[in-house]
């Protein structure tokens, strides 16, 4: 990590970062000069702290991330880490409300209205007057708890402190919410959040479930996103990488503000989360705004978050979607996990294979053979906390079929398992990675999310370093060890995208 | 300038510390022209040890000929692909591979681009790669076939994704499928693009004085960079540059509705209004009118809120103004399930009708404000991205105190100047109206909204 070395040398990080200046007892500063000079810190409550301190523009990153995704969710209410996430933009009891001791009555209305209708629906026979009737009540009962409403006051809140790239993700392992705002509006900030993670209040909830609807029905109308579904779907069986992030439909339409009442509880508690802060600001007044703000959040115990392990696959898998576009293909193994020592070398193969105009795939296929219009991997889809698939996609270049690239693809891993990669093609990987790990430096918003993730996601904010020491120590043989043991034909489910066998059918 | 002005409102929580608005003056950076032309931003910063470099050239698709669409995109493309006088494509991938670089060219609607990232021990390798690629490119013919079969292949696939299709579809009806602002690419005029035309067009506007250069990042001075710089296109020489004439924008006055036939989950509805020339100040009450009808990271605009927030009718919605060198537009995108498209629809253009009638309040117009003079300070949230929006700002023409007036200015538009602005640039009844969708699933026919021109997906 000669790089990085250098990377510190020429820092301009303050002086209180780097001596710990004013940090109070239990923060500590990185002083390896392989990491960033990181602050650490841990509340009594258990939520973890993770500032680095950079100038050169007065703004500060925020990322705050759950270990809680689509994964902890259970089977029937898919896509409720998903929904709950767009819920916590509704404010709180203070924020959107014009005063809750009024407006909850008024929710629990909807609440009622709404489970009546649900209940409805989801009989054997629905009755369309009665359905008709109850859609009234719940659009009347939504219209009385609007008085009591003030609308949007969270974002327009955001708007005026001046914030950019306010969002939050949902994927099958995390929930993330990250804005920037102009760095003196740091205790704004906690103030806001602290209030947002312990008072959420679920208003207008109906009313979102339905733009996820939306959000679901625009993924079904892109070819890609359908394509994912799909190979996630049947590569996994039994354990729940099997359903989609955003849920299925059937489920969305059942989701009630209770389950994610109730699924707010029990997730969204200190201890469960990491915060990312980095920009302008000092460390220790982080610290003591945290201690201030997030200090009275109460920290809660956690289920037990074991699933079904995935069983061996020792079947090929072949999936066909059938789609109005033009072709491609998504080919999933199962990988042996993040943390088994097997994955190093498995993320060197997909490297070898994909890294560049020099890498195999494109030198072979791509330009060679001209059968390819790209081809890709990636390392772990879709997640990284339990065993998840090595994905090897791409698409083929008319007039050749997604037949031939597959077999043009296998081969490809076939030479790697039986021929080891040459020095320069590792050498060319591990230089990369270093190059990226400096990048990814400069920008503050993607280093808070990175660095929360990596904590609270893979279990240390070195991750992503570390795991670049590991990849400098896999040689060529490993590689072809690994790739000839997990990319197998029973160890994969291949999606392939069709145009429809019969358009008029369609 | 301190913006006293931006301060917030709202009934925050108790105990918020106030906020102030945000007093930031953009650092300037550094201008230097070289003997031949060539124009120089820099701007030096040692935090970390990597430098960023990128080149506007002053062409883009729109510079292409009716018959050779696609001509300036190839030529792009093949710059450093197509490999160099000094540089086999091979060599050059194997080069800037190895080191972790990466050098890349492109091209926009009005701007050809070159960029360059490297560490910055190994500067002087991918600079060399990068200024024989803007000056000698070799266009290998092997690559070009390459290439060519590329863009047939990108061009096959142009319909998979409708929500891209339909901005592209919709930009292409407004101002005509052979004028510049609005076409695209063809199977016959890409390959009707010879390696002769490529190295013509190259010839025409890969010159000194037709490029402006910015780089940032981790170098010793000015001086030292200037001098490098010098070193690698100094001996490069001026040329005259012919342009060719872009014929008037011409858009009918009058509302027209397109259908694109397709059974999909969502209809997806583009809607385009005439907007504005690059340097006419009325942007600035444009931007505000925008950010409060559809604009910013915007779940809070007037259209975010009723259409997506109240009524659940869609994820997707927003609006934007784009400026050209003739009439720009205004685009309004939305995302909605077939059944509720006219519901959607007719919401937009009530939106539009209603910002036009009467004032926005003060307290939305303060707002809209203070969300565009509080973030700008996010512009530029790194030394590179700062630099290339100064680059950029000559190179489309502004004043060089443009950036340093631009809060100012914007500070300037009331609720009169917005009002203004909305009525005079939105005009929903003029709006032309692209549909991707299933029409036997719309709520309403098309027809409902003007007369109806039905287009086949191609």
């Amino acid at each position: 990590m000669e790089e990085i070395i250098k990377s510190t040398d020429h820092s301009t990080l303050p002086p209180s970062a780097e001596s710990g200046g004013g940090l109070p007892p239990g923060a500590a500063v990185e002083k390896d000069p392989k990491y960033p000079p990181v602050v650490s810190y841990t509340l009594k409550n258990g939520l973890k702290l993770l500032i680095l301190e950079k100038k050169f523009v007065p703004t500060v990153s925020f990322t705050m991330m759950f270990k809680v995704g689509n994964v902890d969710g259970q089977q029937g209410k898919t896509g409720l880490a998903h929904l709950f996430e767009h819920m916590a933009f509704k404010g709180t009891k203070t924020i959107n409300s014009a005063g809750y001791a009024k407006e909850k009555p008024a929710l629990d209305q909807v609440e009622a209205a709404a489970r009546d209708l649900i209940a409805e629906e989801s009989a054997a026979s629905p009755r369309p007057e009665k359905l008709e009737e109850l859609r009234g009540n719940l659009d009347s009962a939504e219209k009385e708890a609007d008085k009591f409403i003030v609308k949007d006051e969270y974002l327009r809140l955001y708007k005026s402190l001046g914030e950019s790239g306010m969002n939050a993700m949902t994927s099958t392992d995390y929930t993330g919410y990250v804005v920037s705002l102009p760095s003196d509006r740091l205790e704004a900030w906690m103030m806001i959040e602290s209030d947002r993670f312990r008072n959420a209040v679920l208003r207008e909830f109906y009313r979102e479930r339905s733009v996820v609807m939306e959000e679901r029905r625009m993924g079904e109308s892109d070819p890609n996103r359908l394509l994912w579904e799909a190979l996630f779907t049947n590569a996994f069986s039994a354990h729940p990488y099997h359903n989609p992030t955003i849920g299925w439909m059937d489920d969305i339409t059942r989701l009630t503000r209770t389950d994610a009442e109730q699924f707010f509880n029990t997730f969204y508690v200190p201890n469960n989360a990491a915060l990312a802060v980095v920009g302008d600001v000092a460390p220790a007044e982080v610290i003591r705004l945290a201690e201030k703000h997030f200090g009275i959040w109460e920290k809660r115990a956690l289920p037990d978050r074991t699933h079904t392990k995935e069983p061996p696959q020792k079947s090929e898998k072949l999936i066909n979607v059938f789609f109005k576009a033009q072709p491609a293909l998504r080919i999933g193994f199962h990988n042996p996990g993040m943390g088994h020592p097997d994955i190093y070398p498995l993320i060197m193969a997909g490297e070898v294979l994909a890294n560049g105009k020099t890498g195999r795939f494109y030198k072979n296929l791509v330009e060679g053979r001209e059968l390819a219009l790209y081809a890709d991997v990636h390392p772990s889809l879709p997640g990284d906390r339990y065993p998840s698939l090595t994905v090897v996609y791409g698409a083929p270049k008319a007039p050749h079929t997604v037949e031939e690239l597959d077999a043009a693809l296998l081969e490809e891993i076939r030479k790697l398992g039986t021929e080891p990669p040459t020095r320069w093609e590792l050498d060319k990987i591990i230089n990369n990675y270093q190059a990226e790990m400096i990048k990814q430096l400069e920008s503050n918003s993607g280093l808070a999310m990175s660095l929360a993730h990596s904590e609270e996601i893979m279990g240390d904010w070195r991750y992503d370093w570390k795991a670049g020491d590991e990849l400098r120590k896999v040689k060529p043989e490993d590689i072809s060890r690994v790739a000839a043991k997990y990319l197998t034909r029973d160890n994969r489910t291949a999606v392939f995208l069709r145009e429809p066998l019969n358009q008029e059918a369609y | 300038m301190p913006i006293s002005r931006a301060a917030t409102s709202f009934a925050l929580p108790p105990g918020l510390p106030e906020i102030r608005g945000l007093d930031f003056k953009p650092p300037k950076g550094d201008r230097a022209v070289l003997d031949n032309g060539l124009v120089v931003y820099l701007m030096k910063d040692n935090t970390l040890p990597v430098l960023h470099m990128t080149a506007y050239i002053r062409t883009g698709k729109i510079n292409d000929s009716l018959g050779k669409r696609g001509l300036g995109e190839l030529t792009a493309s093949l710059l450093k692909d197509g490999g160099t006088l000094k540089y086999t494509p091979g060599e050059i991938d194997r080069t800037l591979e190895f080191l972790g670089a990466s050098v890349e060219s492109s091209m926009g609607i009005e701007e050809a681009r070159a960029d360059l990232t490297a560490l910055s021990k190994d500067l002087d390798a991918a600079l060399d790669i990068y200024a024989d690629m803007l000056m000698n490119p070799a266009f290998a013919p092997g690559k070009v076939k390459l290439k060519r079969a590329e863009l047939l292949e990108m061009l096959r696939r142009r319909n998979d994704d409708s929500g891209r299709a339909v901005v592209r579809e919709a930009l292409r009806a407004f101002y005509g499928p052979s004028h510049p602002y609005g076409w695209r690419s063809e199977e016959d005029t890409i390959i009707a693009v010879t390696i002769e035309d490529i190295k013509a067009y190259h010839a025409n506007y890969y010159r000194p004085n037709n490029m402006i250069l910015a780089a940032a990042g981790d170098f010793t001075s000015n001086g030292e960079m200037l001098a490098g710089l010098n070193a690698r296109f100094g001996s490069w020489r001026r040329g005259k540059v012919e342009f060719p004439v872009i014929p008037p924008v011409q858009i009918e006055a009058k509302r027209r509705v397109y259908h694109v036939e397709k059974d999909i989950a969502q209809a997806y509805i583009v809607m385009l209004q005439r907007g504005i020339k690059r340097h006419d100040p009325a942007e600035y009450p444009l931007t505000v009118a925008n950010e409060i009808i559809g604009g910013g990271s915007g779940l809070s605009s007037r259209l975010a809120a009723e259409i997506r927030s109240r009524r659940g009718l869609a994820y997707t919605v927003y609006s934007y103004s784009v400026k050209k060198p003739d009439y720009g537009y205004t685009l309004t995108y939305c995302g909605t399930k077939p059944e509720t498209c006219s519901q959607a629809l007719t919401e937009i253009l009530r939106q539009f009708k209603e910002i036009g009638r009467e004032a926005a309040p003060a307290e939305e117009v303060k707002n809209a404000k203070d969300a565009i003079v509080n973030s700008f300070v996010f512009k530029f949230p790194t030394p590179f991205e700062l630099i290339t929006e100064r680059a950029s700002y000559e190179y489309y023409g502004y004043s060089p105190e443009y950036l340093d007036t631009y809060v100012q200015k914007l500070s300037a538009a009331g609720p009169a100047e917005v009002l203004e602005t909305a009525k005079k640039l939105y005009r929903p009844d003029e709006a032309m109206i692209l549909v991707i969708g299933n029409s036997r699933k719309f709520d309403k026919p098309l027809s409902e909204f003007g007369p109806v021109t039905e287009l086949r997906e191609d």
